[in-house]
């Protein structure tokens, strides 16, 4: 009896062994987290660029103190690639918000939402700085 | 011998399993090893950290081109220790890569005093600069970072005068040249005055702006005019002042 289910048990036991190394592929397949906040961080990336440019000839510090909302979407929307949505939020130090408006080119339909922490100084002869959150998402 | 040849190939399945087990465990703790080195080498290398630190400097440019702007236009000198002092406050209390600390070391040499440098009415170039060494550490959740940089905002105006006299009047050219880090820059606004009998009298002249920081102003003052004085303000409302002798 032994000697006649020897064979079969053996391709039980091969397929076994198969199924724990594919196991193996498979739990380690799982492991995606990296290229997401990789993608997340390229995001965030693009975002903190684009208020540094912005902010090179003062122009952000600038918006904010004459509150010019629209000029400050307009720039974003310039700025930024195409299909990427935005929504800016600019605070003071004391982190109240300052914006009256939204600044925002519509709504978030990607899950994958990056958020970019920026300060501002305005180069006005009194110092001025504020805090701005740039979430920035995929549009699909 | 037959015992061991019967127990070899009753267990060449379980001996099957076994190596399998031992290549899975191979394959996962590899690919494991991978994932944590790409992430650890993601956290520290990171673009957006980098990009984290050179917006604190752009940050840290305008807090010093404003504090400059604001000594040049008559305001004190301490205006740039403040209001730095002011802005490393507020990155302490930010933490997207951990705890952020700021120092700054204002220059101090023969020319610089608290970081700020006027040079006005001299032969040729006229400055106005603020320079500082900064030290940007943050305590991340994984590392510890040290950045260091230093921060120069001038403004240099390159003049040159030169004057036909005709009867009782003086036809006065001032060719300017205007720089802001050693890089030609617009003016916002520049205002001509001379000296007659000790007072100073303002006057509009013919302006050729050249586009490119370049200005020749010409203007007609009375043949007593003893000086010329231009009054220049940068793109970034910083002031610097040049004089001329007729």
């Amino acid at each position: 009896m032994r000697n006649e289910n020897a064979g079969q048990i053996r391709i039980i036991e091969a397929v076994f062994a198969v199924f724990v190394i594919f196991s193996a592929f498979a739990v380690t397949a799982n492991l995606p987290a990296a290229q997401n906040t990789s993608r997340t961080n390229d995001l965030s990336s693009v975002g903190l660029q684009v208020l540094v440019k912005l902010d090179s000839d003062g122009s952000l510090g600038r918006n904010l103190d004459q509150e010019n909302w629209t000029v400050l979407r307009e720039s974003l929307n310039l700025a930024l690639p195409a299909g990427i949505s935005f929504n800016m939020t600019a605070y003071d130090e004391q982190m109240h918000e300052v914006n009256t408006a939204v600044i925002s080119n519509g709504g978030f339909g990607s899950q994958e939402v990056s958020f970019t922490e920026y300060i501002c100084a305005s180069r006005g002869l009194t110092l001025k700085c504020y805090v701005i959150h740039l979430c920035l998402a995929v549009t699909q | 011998m037959r015992k061991l040849n019967t127990f070899r190939a009753n267990s060449s399945g379980q001996l099957l399993i076994v190596a399998a087990l031992i290549i899975a465990l191979m394959i996962s703790s590899t690919t494991i090893y991978v994932y944590e080195l790409d992430k650890g080498a993601g956290y520290s290398n990171s673009p957006t950290f980098a990009d984290f630190a050179l917006s604190l400097k752009q940050s840290t440019r305008n807090v010093m081109i404003g504090a400059l702007a604001n000594a040049s236009n008559g305001g004190y000198r301490t205006v740039l220790s403040e209001n730095l002092n002011h802005f490393s406050d507020l990155v302490r209390r930010l933490n997207q890569f951990g705890v952020c600390n700021l120092t700054c070391s204002l220059f101090e040499d023969s020319v610089y005093d608290l970081g700020i440098w006027f040079s006005w009415n001299s032969s040729d170039v006229d400055v106005s600069g603020a320079y500082a060494d900064f030290g940007l550490m943050i305590d991340g959740f994984a590392s510890r970072v040290s950045v260091p940089y230093a921060i120069n905002a001038t403004t240099s105006l390159a003049s040159n005068c030169s004057y036909v006299l005709e009867g009782t009047e003086k036809h006065v050219n001032v060719t300017c040249r205007l720089y802001n880090e050693e890089e030609p820059a617009l003016a916002k606004s520049i205002v001509v005055s001379y000296e007659s009998a000790g007072n100073w009298i303002q006057i509009s002249g013919t302006t050729i702006d050249y586009d490119n920081g370049t200005y020749l102003i010409s203007i007609t003052v009375p043949s007593d005019a003893a000086q010329v004085l231009l009054n220049v303000w940068d793109s970034r409302d910083i002031f610097v002042q040049a004089k001329h002798a007729l």
